[in-house]
C-alpha cells in the first residue's frame, strides 16, 4: 500500500521530468542533424533567473534571428555555483558547437575547458564580467569601472562635491563587484577632496540583508549624505533603509541596474538615479561577434556594450527603455 | 532530603539557562552602547528588532522540530515559496490581501506537511527529507514566479502589514509585534498544550512515546506542519517588508535560524529547548550583527565573530549541563 | 480468588525463519502472582508481547474476563486492563513523573487541546498516596534513580486500573528495602484482585512472592508448578533441561602473590579514600547496597569519571585520565548497562569484538580483515556466543550473549584486569552458570577480576575476597571463608 503510493509519486515525477525535458530537447534539436547549415552557438551565462540575464538572453535571441544561427542559453541558479557552470560548459563542449559564448563565474576554474575548446578550434566569446584569460577572442561587456566612475561623478554633482558617502556592494570577490566598487571609490578619492567614504559593506545582493546593513550604516553615521548601491538588490536595500528610517530626501541614493522597485524609487524621487548596463546589447553583441568570427572576419579585442545614466529626466527615452527592465 | 536539594538545584538551573542567555544579551547591548553612541537609539533598537523578525520567526517554528530530535532545512526556501505564493494570490489572482496572507501561511503549512509526511510515514531521515524539500521549494519558487520578482507596489496596504503600526501614536512596526505575538503563540503551544507535551515526549524517547499509545506518526506530521505555519508567517513578513516576493532569496536563512535556536539553548539531540531561549538566541544574533556593523567592523570579520559566538554558546550550555 | 481472569491456549507465533512459540498455554487467576520463567530465548517475552499487543499471534486464543481478545497495540491492551512493565524502562527522560504517567491521557480542556497541569499533578499525587509511594510528580525522570524510575513505571501501569500486570525482572535494579516496598505493593495488588505475571531469574524471590510457576523452554510450554510444593533445583532443571551442578568455590590463596592493581586514596565526588589491592588471578568481589559507590570505583579506575589518588598497575604508578589510558594499561570494564556503555548495538558481533583492538590489526590504515574474522570467531566460539553468524547485529542477541560479546571484546584486547559490573544482570540461570564458569576460568588463566554484584549469593560463590562499601567508602574486607550474607550486610549498612 505504502510502496504503491511511493511508486506512484516516483512515476509522476519522472513523467513530469520527461515532459520538461522534451521541451528543451526540441529547442536543441536543430543542431543535431537536420539543419546542418545553421551554425550552433552555445551560451553559458552566470545565471538565468535574474531579469538581467533574461534581457541578455533576449538580446542574444534577437541576434540569432537576425544572423540565422541557433543558440542555447543557460546558466546556474546562483552566482556561487562555479561547479555547476563548469558542468554546463562541459556539456556544451560535448555538443560540438560552432562557437561558445561564456561569462565566467571563475575564470581559473574554466581554463582547462576553454583550452580544450580552443584546441578544437571552437571560438570563445566572453561576455559580461568576461574571462580572465587570452583564449577568448573578444569580450562583450559593460566597462563596469567606467560605469561606477560615472556613478561617482553623478553623486558628486548631486552633493555639491562635499559630504559623507557610503557604499553597499553586492560582492567583494567577483570582478563586477570589485570594479563597481573601485571605480566609484577611486573617482571620489582622486577628484573630490571634500567628499569622504565612511563605510563599505557587502550584502551579497540579498534585498533583506542589504536593507538591514544599510540601516546600520545610517545609524552609525547619522550625517551621511549619499549612498551608492552597486546592483539591484543592494540599491533596493538602500532605498528600503532610507524609507524605513524616514530619511527620504536627506540622502542621495544612486543605484545600479534596474528593476521595478528601482524605477519606482526614481519616479518617486527617493533615488536620484542609477546606472544601467545594456543587457540586451551584451547578448546581441556576443552572438554578433561569434557570427563574425565564424565568417572569418576580424573581431576587436573588446566590445564595450555600453551603459547609461538614467533618472527622472530621461526615464522615458527610447534608448533607456530598451536597456532597463521591470 | 538530598533529593529535595538536587531538585531545587535543577529547577534553579532551568531558570538559570534563560537568565544566562538573557544576561549575555544584556552584556552585548551594554558593550555596543559603550562602543558606539549610535547604537542605543530608538531607531536602531527598532532596526535590530525588525531585522530579527524573519529569521526569528523561522527559528521559532524550527525549534518545535528540533525538540523532536529532527531538523528542518526547508524553512529558508520554504519561506521564499510562501512569499511567492502570497504574490500569486494577491497580485496575479487579485484576491483580497487577507486571503493572500492566509494562502501564504497555508502554503507554508503544506510544505511542513509534506516534510512531516516524508519523515514520519516514508521514514526518511529529517535531514534528507527537508533537504529535498528545500530544493523542491527553491525550484518551485522560480518556476511559479517565472524567475522574476512579484511586486506588491500597486497593492494598497500590503507594505503596511510589516511596516505600518497598528498601535496609534506609537511608531512600532507591526512586524515586531507579530514576532512577539508568534513568540507568545509558540510558547503557549509548547508549554500549555498537548502538542508541546508530545513534542518534548517524542524528542525525549520516541519509542517509549509510541509504546505509550501515542500516535507518533500523526503528531510528527502536526509538528512539522506547525513549523511550516511559522515559515509561512515569515514569508508574508518578508514579502511585505521588501514590498516584493523575491524568488531567488531564502537559501541560507535556515542555517541562521538553526544557529539562533542553538544559541537559545535548544539541544539538537532533542527533548530539551524553549521558545523564549530561541527568541533570545535570535536577538543575540541580530544585536551582534548590527553592533558590529555600527562599529564599522569589516564584514569578513563579522561572520567570524558570529561563528565563534555559536561555538561559545553551545560550549557554555554543555558545561552547565555537565555541572548539574 | 478462584476466578480465572486470563486463559491463553495453543498460542503459535513464528518470525521469518524462526519458530518463536509452539502451542503455548498459560492461565492466570484474580489476585494471583504467576511466575513465568525460562532461559533467554525460551519465549517468555514473545508471549508477553502477544498478550500486550506488541506482536500478533499466528494461531491460538486469548480469553480475558471470559471474552476472546486480540489487542492490536499496547494502548488497546492497556485500556483492556493489561499492562506491562518492561525491564528496559520506557520513560521519557525529559518529562516529569506526572507527565510520564499520564502521557496520552493528560487532563485537557473541552477542546482536547490545552493541558491542565495542575489537575495532572493532583491526579499523580492521589495515585502515589493510594499506592503509598513517595514521589514528587513534578520531578523530571532524568533526575530519579533507576529504582524510583521503576516505581514510576509501576504507578503508570496501575493508573490504568490494570487487571493484569506483567512485571519483567522488576527487582533487577532495586535494593533490598526497595524490593520489600515493591513486594508490599504486590501484596496490596493481590488483595485488590489484580493478576500478576512475574518474570524473574531470582529463584529466592519467586519462592517468596509467587503462587504458581510456569516454566517455558525453547518456545514451548513445559510445566506449571505450585510454588509451595516446588523446590528450586527442580524448577531450574525444568528450565534448562539439564542438571545444574553447583560446586563450592575452591579457594587457593597460594595462587595470588603478585599484586596486579593497587589503588590508594581514590577520591572524587562520589568516593572517599578508597584503597585496596587486587592480586593476580584473584576474583575480588565488591558488595554493598545500590548506590554504595561500587560502580563509581570502577568508573574512576577506568578513567570514566575524574578522580584523585594513586593507581599502580603491576607495581608501576600510572596516570589514567580517560578510558583510553586504562585500556592501554590492560584494564577492561564491563558496564552494568551493556546497551548504553558496552555495545555498539547497530554493529555486528565481529565489529563489536574487534572494536578496541582495531589498531592492532591495522597496517597503514588497512585492516587485516581475515585475521580479525578468525580471531573474533575464535573468541566467540570459546565463549559460546549464540549467534547465527559473526555478521549478526548485536542488538538482536539475547542479554547473556551480548554480555559474552563484551567479554570477548576485552579478551581480544588482551586486558588482564577485568572489571565486571553486575555481570549477570538480566541473564537467565543457565547463562549465569556459563558466565560464572567463564569468570573462574579467566581467573585461573591469571586474569585479575573485580566483580561488582548486588546478588549476595553470586558474590559469595565467586569471590576469593570481598570488599564491602557504603556511602562511597570501603567499610570492610572479608576473606572468602569469613563471608556470609549476615557479615556482608552488617558491613554494607555500617556508617563509616
Amino acid at each position: 500500500m505504502k510502496m504503491k503510493s511511493v511508486l506512484a509519486i516516483i512515476s509522476l515525477v519522472l513523467i513530469l521530468a520527461a515532459c520538461a525535458n522534451n521541451t528543451t530537447e526540441q529547442k536543441e534539436e536543430p543542431n543535431s542533424g537536420s539543419s546542418e547549415e545553421k551554425p550552433y552557438i552555445a551560451i553559458i551565462s552566470k545565471g538565468f533567473q535574474h531579469q538581467f540575464w533574461q534581457a541578455v538572453q533576449s538580446g542574444a535571441e534577437k541576434a540569432a534571428e537576425e544572423f540565422q544561427v541557433e543558440i542555447t542559453f543557460e546558466g546556474p541558479e546562483s552566482e556561487s555555483q562555479v561547479d555547476k557552470q563548469m558542468e554546463m560548459l562541459r556539456t556544451a563542449l560535448d555538443k560540438k558547437p560552432n562557437a561558445i559564448g561564456f561569462a565566467a563565474l571563475d575564470s581559473q576554474a574554466a581554463t582547462p575547458l576553454l583550452e580544450e575548446a580552443s584546441e578544437q578550434d571552437i571560438p570563445i566569446i566572453a561576455f559580461d564580467s568576461g574571462v580572465d584569460s587570452d583564449i577568448p577572442i573578444t569580450t562583450a561587456s559593460t566597462d563596469n569601472y567606467a560605469a561606477a566612475s560615472l556613478a561617482a561623478e553623478k553623486m558628486a554633482e548631486l552633493m555639491d562635491e562635499e559630504g559623507k558617502v557610503a557604499l553597499v556592494v553586492h560582492d567583494q570577490v567577483s570582478l563586477t563587484g570589485t570594479q563597481r566598487r573601485d571605480g566609484f571609490v577611486e573617482t571620489i578619492e582622486e577628484n573630490y577632496p571634500n567628499m569622504e567614504i565612511v563605510d563599505i559593506q557587502y550584502g551579497g545582493g540579498d534585498h533583506l540583508e542589504s536593507t538591514n546593513l544599510a540601516k546600520a550604516i545610517l545609524q552609525a553615521n547619522p550625517d551621511i549624505a549619499g549612498i551608492y548601491g552597486s546592483n539591484e538588490g543592494s540599491a533596493i536595500g538602500v532605498v528600503n533603509a532610507v524609507k524605513e528610517l524616514g530619511k527620504e530626501g536627506e540622502v542621495t541614493i544612486i543605484g545600479f541596474d534596474s528593476g521595478k522597485q528601482q524605477i519606482d524609487a526614481i519616479k518617486d524621487g527617493v533615488m536620484a538615479g542609477a546606472i544601467t548596463q545594456n543587457p540586451e546589447g551584451i547578448g546581441y553583441e556576443t552572438v554578433k561577434a561569434a557570427v563574425e568570427a565564424l565568417d572569418g572576419k576580424e573581431v576587436p579585442e573588446s566590445i564595450d556594450t555600453g551603459f547609461f545614466w538614467y533618472d527622472q529626466s530621461n526615464l522615458e527615452d527610447k534608448e533607456i527603455q530598451a536597456a532597463i527592465y521591470e | 532530603m538530598s533529593t529535595a536539594v538536587i531538585k531545587q538545584k535543577m529547577r534553579g538551573s532551568a531558570a538559570l539557562q534563560q537568565i544566562l542567555a538573557f544576561a549575555s544579551l544584556v552584556l552585548l547591548i551594554i558593550f555596543f552602547s559603550l562602543a558606539s553612541d549610535n547604537f542605543m537609539q530608538w531607531s536602531n533598537i527598532e532596526g535590530i528588532l525588525l531585522s530579527t523578525t524573519v529569521i526569528g520567526i523561522l527559528a521559532l517554528g524550527t525549534t518545535f522540530v528540533i525538540i523532536t530530535g529532527g531538523i528542518d532545512l526547508s524553512i529558508g526556501t520554504g519561506m521564499t515559496l510562501t512569499s511567492v505564493m502570497t504574490g500569486v494570490f494577491i497580485v496575479y489572482l487579485g484576491l483580497p490581501i487577507l486571503i493572500g496572507i492566509l494562502g501564504g501561511i497555508v502554503m507554508g503549512a503544506l510544505i511542513g506537511l509534506i516534510s512531516g509526511f516524508s519523515v514520519s510515514i516514508l521514514k526518511i531521515p529529517p535531514f534528507i527529507a527537508t533537504l529535498a524539500m528545500m530544493m523542491i521549494a527553491e525550484g518551485l519558487s522560480l518556476i511559479i514566479s517565472g524567475a522574476s520578482p512579484i511586486y506588491f507596489s500597486d497593492i494598497e496596504g500590503f507594505h503596511q502589514i510589516a511596516l505600518g503600526s497598528i498601535i496609534p501614536g506609537v511608531n512600532l512596526p507591526n512586524a515586531i509585534l507579530i514576532f512577539f505575538l508568534m513568540v507568545l503563540i509558540g510558547w503557549i503551544l509548547l508549554s500549555k498544550t498537548i502538542v508541546g507535551r508530545y513534542t518534548f515526549s517524542i524528542g525525549s524517547n520516541e519509542e517509549a512515546t509510541r509504546l505509550s499509545g501515542i500516535n507518533v506518526t500523526k503528531w510528527k506530521i502536526i509538528i512539522y506542519t506547525i513549523a511550516g505555519c511559522f515559515t509561512g508567517v515569515a514569508g508574508v513578513i518578508m514579502a511585505s517588508r521588501l514590498d516584493s516576493a523575491q524568488p531567488a532569496l531564502g537559501m541560507g536563512y535556515e542555517l541562521e535560524a538553526i544557529a539562533a535556536v542553538v544559541i537559545g539553548g535548544t539541544s539538537l539531540s532533542g527533548g530539551k529547548g524553549s521558545l523564549v531561549g530561541t527568541m533570545i538566541g535570535a536577538l543575540i544574533m541580530s544585536v551582534l550583527t548590527n553592533g558590529l556593523r555600527i562599529m564599522s567592523i569589516p564584514q569578513e570579520w563579522q561572520t567570524v565573530v558570529i561563528g565563534f559566538v555559536i561555538l561559545l554558546a553551545v560550549y557554555i550550555d554543555m558545561l552547565r549541563k555537565k555541572n548539574v | 480468588m478462584t476466578d480465572k481472569i486470563l486463559e491463553m491456549k495453543n498460542i503459535h507465533k513464528s518470525f521469518p525463519g524462526v519458530k518463536a512459540l509452539t502451542d503455548v498455554q498459560l492461565d492466570l487467576y484474580r489476585g494471583e502472582v504467576l511466575a513465568l520463567i525460562g532461559e533467554n530465548g525460551a519465549g517468555k517475552s514473545t508471549l508477553m508481547k502477544i498478550l500486550t499487543g506488541i506482536y500478533q499471534k499466528d494461531r491460538g486464543s486469548i480469553v480475558y474476563k471470559g471474552k476472546e481478545v486480540a489487542p492490536k497495540n499496547t494502548k488497546e491492551a492497556q485500556e483492556l486492563g493489561i499492562s506491562i512493565i518492561h525491564q528496559e524502562l520506557n520513560l521519557m527522560q525529559d518529562l516529569t513523573v506526572a507527565e510520564n504517567i499520564f502521557i496520552g491521557r493528560e487532563p485537557r480542556d473541552k477542546l482536547q487541546f490545552f493541558l491542565k497541569d495542575k489537575e495532572l499533578n493532583k491526579k499523580a499525587e492521589e495515585l502515589f498516596q493510594q499506592l503509598n509511594i513517595h514521589l514528587d510528580p513534578k520531578t523530571k525522570i532524568a533526575e530519579l534513580t533507576v529504582a524510583k524510575q521503576q516505581m514510576v513505571e509501576i504507578a503508570k501501569a496501575l493508573s490504568f486500573h490494570a487487571k493484569i500486570l506483567i512485571m519483567d525482572e522488576p527487582t533487577a535494579a532495586l535494593t533490598d528495602t526497595e524490593i520489600s516496598t515493591l513486594f508490599k505493593i504486590i501484596h496490596w495488588l493481590k488483595r485488590e484482585g489484580v493478576g500478576i505475571i512475574y518474570i524473574s531469574h531470582r529463584m529466592e524471590e519467586l519462592k517468596q512472592i509467587s503462587d504458581r510457576i510456569v516454566v517455558m523452554r525453547d518456545g514451548e510450554y513445559i510445566d506449571t508448578l505450585e510454588t509451595a510444593s516446588a523446590n528450586i533445583k527442580q524448577v531450574v532443571s525444568l528450565m534448562v533441561g539439564r542438571k545444574l551442578h553447583i560446586e563450592q568455590k575452591a579457594t587457593n590463596p597460594s595462587r595470588w602473590k603478585e599484586i596486579a592493581l593497587e589503588v590508594n586514596q581514590l577520591n572524587n565526588r562520589y568516593l572517599k579514600d578508597v584503597s585496596f589491592q587486587l592480586k593476580k588471578g584473584e576474583i575480588l568481589g565488591f558488595a554493598g547496597l545500590v548506590g554504595a559507590g561500587r560502580t563509581e570505583v570502577a568508573r574512576a579506575i577506568f578513567g570514566a569519571d575524574p578522580s584523585t589518588g594513586i593507581i599502580k598497575i603491576h607495581g608501576k604508578t600510572v596516570s589514567i585520565k580517560q578510558p583510553y589510558d586504562a585500556v592501554r594499561h590492560g584494564i577492561g570494564y564491563l558496564s552494568e548497562d551493556r546497551k548504553r556503555f558496552g555495545l555498539l548495538l547497530e554493529q555486528t558481533v565481529q565489529e563489536n569484538i574487534a572494536a578496541p583492538s582495531l589498531a592492532h590489526y591495522t597496517k597503514f590504515t588497512f585492516m587485516h580483515t581475515k585475521k580479525i574474522k578468525k580471531e573474533t570467531q575464535s573468541y566467540s566460539n570459546q565463549l559460546k556466543v549464540k549467534t547465527p553468524s559473526m555478521n549478526q547485529l548485536v542488538k538482536y542477541l539475547s542479554g547473556g550473549n551480548q554480555q559474552k560479546v563484551v567479554i570477548a571484546k576485552w579478551l581480544l584486547k588482551n586486558c588482564d584486569i577485568l572489571i565486571f559490573d553486575e555481570p549477570t544482570r538480566g541473564i537467565d540461570v543457565g547463562a549465569k552458570q556459563e558466565i560464572y564458569d567463564l569468570l573462574e576460568s579467566l581467573a585461573k588463566q591469571g586474569k585479575s577480576i573485580i566483580m561488582i554484584s548486588s546478588e549476595l549469593p553470586e558474590v559469595l560463590r565467586l569471590s576469593d575476597r570481598i570488599i564491602v562499601m557504603n556511602e562511597g567508602r570501603t567499610t570492610g574486607e572479608l576473606p572468602q571463608h569469613d563471608a556470609n550474607q549476615e557479615s556482608i550486610m552488617e558491613l554494607a549498612t555500617k556508617q563509616a
